[in-house]
């Protein structure tokens, strides 16, 4: 692998995620966050040489809503400046290929979204192909019911597996502050839980919430400055499949499979069962199964631990839940993560993931030491 | 940009208003087809794409790339979605360029597409903001104000905006992919009712159907390539918060920023001297002495005599928009993208008919929100 510039996340800074935050626009959400990474990192928002946001007008239910985004981020004087519309999970990494590219030395990253403006399943069904697939009333609870029955049929995972996944997040999640569900569930009580859409229930299901988040990324020089305990960027890849779902194998997450292995190669990083520490996106505990036999993790072992935030099962802030995986490997390893600190993690791996049945997926690989010397 | 990097094919469909003919996957699989035949390419040659749109409301499809991704082939690759509201066409093919410098791709597919008659336009671009009166008027009702505000500040007379439409118009006829080519006198511009004062009908933009794909290559990928490439010589993207008391809303200094950005990193400190012709984002007659002073061709004041003197024209010292521009073709989303991918066509030498004749460097311009997103870039045929 090429030797490329060392690149670390420097602050993070995300609002509790709530159902609804009644009195609040999405970039009146955003705007403290941004300030709070700023102030964690000492400086103003002059400091940061680059700016990018991820939104998507349909959460919000107008066009351009981001670009309101501009004011709460400080773009006064004109910034150099960037809007996709994903989770910023993906802003983050087009904020470190600009680095490597030297065009910047350091980058705020932020994530907005109102889902409570619509109805989620509602909105995301016309995320789907407009011709065949969102014609026929499909939305993202039936999708993911698609996907777990066919990882079901591959591997014979059961309900009861599904419900300890979703208990294991649960039990986590309550020591994590900023989560909207705070109460521990047992695999007994979920297992209970009305079915959503078969065999997806309930209790298997993220609420539907909403948040900000804000992050700032420094290349080395800039980064020991701006934080005590930078969270070095070891690797990172992403990938897309094909939307269509008749066309891919559902039980299987073949694009996180391979941005694992191009992550991890570019970390020098020989399996992911190397890290302390993961954070994967997964909606459903279908998803999480899917997920981490992609990356190579086997969800029994003592290590790496999955998902101590509680993961989105727990809290769901849409076009914010990649960039907070994110946010918590830098909690982890940067002694941020309070009562649910993994002791003495090093080295962890944050994923992301958007679209119908995993259909986009980014794997970051981060560690506590400079990759490249 | 820490290696050089070119744009070495370029492929865009017949702009239309309606292409009944295909879907939104076959318009975009069009313009994609055309830019790898282009660069004599294949799909495995590419590493990552990289489309951008405006917004999803105009086609009623939330996230399109998701859907689209095996129509651009982007199966297994990287792909982003970039929007920036009107400057996204140009600042998608930026980030493009950024993937392609910083030496981890060789080589990007960069797509900007709009379908505009799956939907209806002036509703989607007519947003009802928290505390903010509704204008209910598309961006025409907008930016009208502007164009009067340029016209109070500069003393601009009321035939410049027929004149810059009707030669847009002369421009477009000699553009075989643009959507509108009838014949149009300043007559009949200056006759045409007005819709938003100062703004006439014939001043406006149509609504097009269309897409434009770009391949940018590193500069090995690119010397083995069939054709001589069009090298980016510089490239920014600014943009500045709304309400700020003070900013200047005709002369947005979030443009002039990116002006004074890319001139300086490709070298060129008389723009009206060194650079051939240029490719902006005119989608009101009004806005082009507006831009040719914001992009510092002229001191304040004087853009609206370069129009009234001829200087823009074809053949004339700097030919503007010899595409004949957004006037003439806007799909919106795709309308930043062949702005830049016209500029390289012309440094290229194969604009066909509206080939600007001696060509070297050529400036293309986006820009979008409410004047608030700039992105530009200088090609030039030579490293």
């Amino acid at each position: 692998m090429t030797k490329l510039r060392n690149v670390a996340v420097v602050g993070f800074a995300q609002l509790p995620v709530v159902a609804r935050d009644e009195h609040r626009m999405s970039t009146e959400m955003l705007y403290p966050v941004v300030r709070q990474a700023l102030a964690d990192c000492g400086v103003e928002r002059d400091a940061i040489d680059y700016q990018i946001a991820g939104s998507v007008d349909y959460m919000d239910g107008r066009p351009f809503g981001f670009v309101a985004a501009l004011d709460v981020m400080g773009s006064w004087p004109a910034r150099q400046d960037l809007h996709l519309e994903m989770d910023a999970a993906f802003c983050a990494y087009y904020a470190w290929v600009r680095m490597q590219a030297g065009d910047c030395d350091t980058a705020i990253v932020a994530g907005h979204g109102k889902t409570s403006e619509g109805e989620p399943d509602r909105v995301l069904n016309l995320q789907l192909d407009p011709y065949y697939q969102a014609a026929i009333g499909l939305d993202p609870t039936s999708t993911a019911a698609l996907q777990a029955s066919a990882y079901m049929a591959r591997t014979g995972a059961t309900d009861r597996d599904f419900a300890a996944v979703a208990a294991r997040n649960r039990a986590a999640g309550a020591r994590n502050p900023d989560n909207q569900l705070r109460r521990a569930a047992s695999a007994d009580e979920l297992v209970k839980t009305p079915w959503a859409v078969q065999p997806l229930r309930q209790g298997y299901l993220p609420p539907i919430g909403e948040s900000a988040s804000c992050m700032i990324l420094a290349a080395e020089g800039k980064a020991e400055k701006l934080c005590d305990r930078p969270v070095w960027i070891h690797g990172v890849d992403h990938r897309t499949e094909l939307q269509t779902l008749g066309a891919r194998d559902l039980s299987r997450s073949a694009g996180t499979q391979l941005a694992a292995q191009k992550a991890l190669a570019m970390a020098g990083v020989q399996s992911a069962a190397a890290a302390d520490v993961v954070e994967l996106y997964a909606n459903t505990p279908a998803e999480e199964l899917i997920v981490g036999e992609a990356l190579g993790i086997d969800p029994k072992a003592a290590q790496p631990a999955i998902n101590p935030s509680g993961g989105a099962l727990c809290a769901n802030p849409v076009m914010s839940t990649g960039l907070i995986r994110m946010g918590e490997i830098f909690r982890q390893l940067s002694g941020r993560a309070g009562a649910r600190s993994v002791s003495g993690a090093r080295r962890g791996i944050a994923h992301a993931t958007q679209g119908h049945c995993l259909q986009q997926n980014i794997v970051w690989v981060l560690g506590t030491e400079r990759r490249w010397t | 940009m820490k290696r050089p990097v070119a744009v070495v094919g370029v492929g865009q469909t017949h702009h239309t208003s309606r292409r009944s003919d295909v879907n939104i996957a076959g318009l975009v699989r069009e313009a994609v087809d055309l830019a790898l035949k282009d660069a004599g390419l294949e799909h495995k040659d590419i590493d990552a794409v990289v489309i951008g749109k405006a917004p999803d409301m105009l086609e009623g499809v939330m996230q399109p790339e998701q859907f689209l991704a095996g129509a651009v082939g982007a199966h297994m690759k990287p792909l982003l979605r970039v929007h920036t509201a009107g400057s996204v066409g140009a600042s998608t093919a930026l980030t493009a360029v950024t993937h392609v410098a910083s030496g981890l791709y060789e080589r990007v597919l960069t797509i900007a597409f709009e379908k505009q008659s799956e939907g209806n336009a002036m509703w989607a671009l007519s947003p009802n903001m928290p505390f903010t009166p509704p204008l209910v008027a598309g961006a025409g009702g907008f930016f009208a104000p502007y164009c009067r505000a340029y016209i109070a500040r500069t003393g601009c007379p009321p035939h410049i905006g027929p004149m810059v439409a009707a030669n847009a118009r002369a421009n477009a006829r000699r553009n075989e992919y643009a959507h509108l080519r009838e014949p149009m006198t300043v007559e009949d511009v200056m006759n045409s009712p007005v819709l938003w004062d100062p703004i006439r009908y014939l001043e406006t933009c149509p609504s097009s159907d269309g897409a434009i794909a770009l391949v940018i290559s590193s500069e090995e990928k690119a010397k083995k390539g069939p054709r001589t490439p069009a090298w980016v010589k510089s490239g920014y993207s600014y943009a500045e918060a709304m309400w700020v008391p003070g900013r200047d809303q005709v002369s947005p200094a979030a443009g002039r920023i990116c002006a004074k950005a890319v001139y300086d990193k490709a070298g060129i400190t008389d723009p009206w001297n060194q650079i051939d012709t240029m490719e902006i984002y005119v989608p009101f007659a009004w806005f082009e002495p507006m831009w040719l002073e914001n992009l510092g061709f002229c001191d304040v004041g004087e853009g609206w005599k370069i129009v009234d003197r001829g200087d823009q024209k074809v053949g004339a010292h700097l030919p503007v928009n010899p595409s004949g521009g957004v006037l003439c073709t806007n799909p919106i989303g795709a309308s930043g993208m062949l702005r830049l991918g016209e500029a390289a066509l012309q440094v290229m030498g194969r604009a066909g008919a509206h080939q600007v004749d001696g060509a070297k460097t050529a400036l293309g311009h986006a820009y979008g929100g409410g004047a608030q997103y700039f992105a530009m870039w200088i090609v030039s045929s030579e490293q």
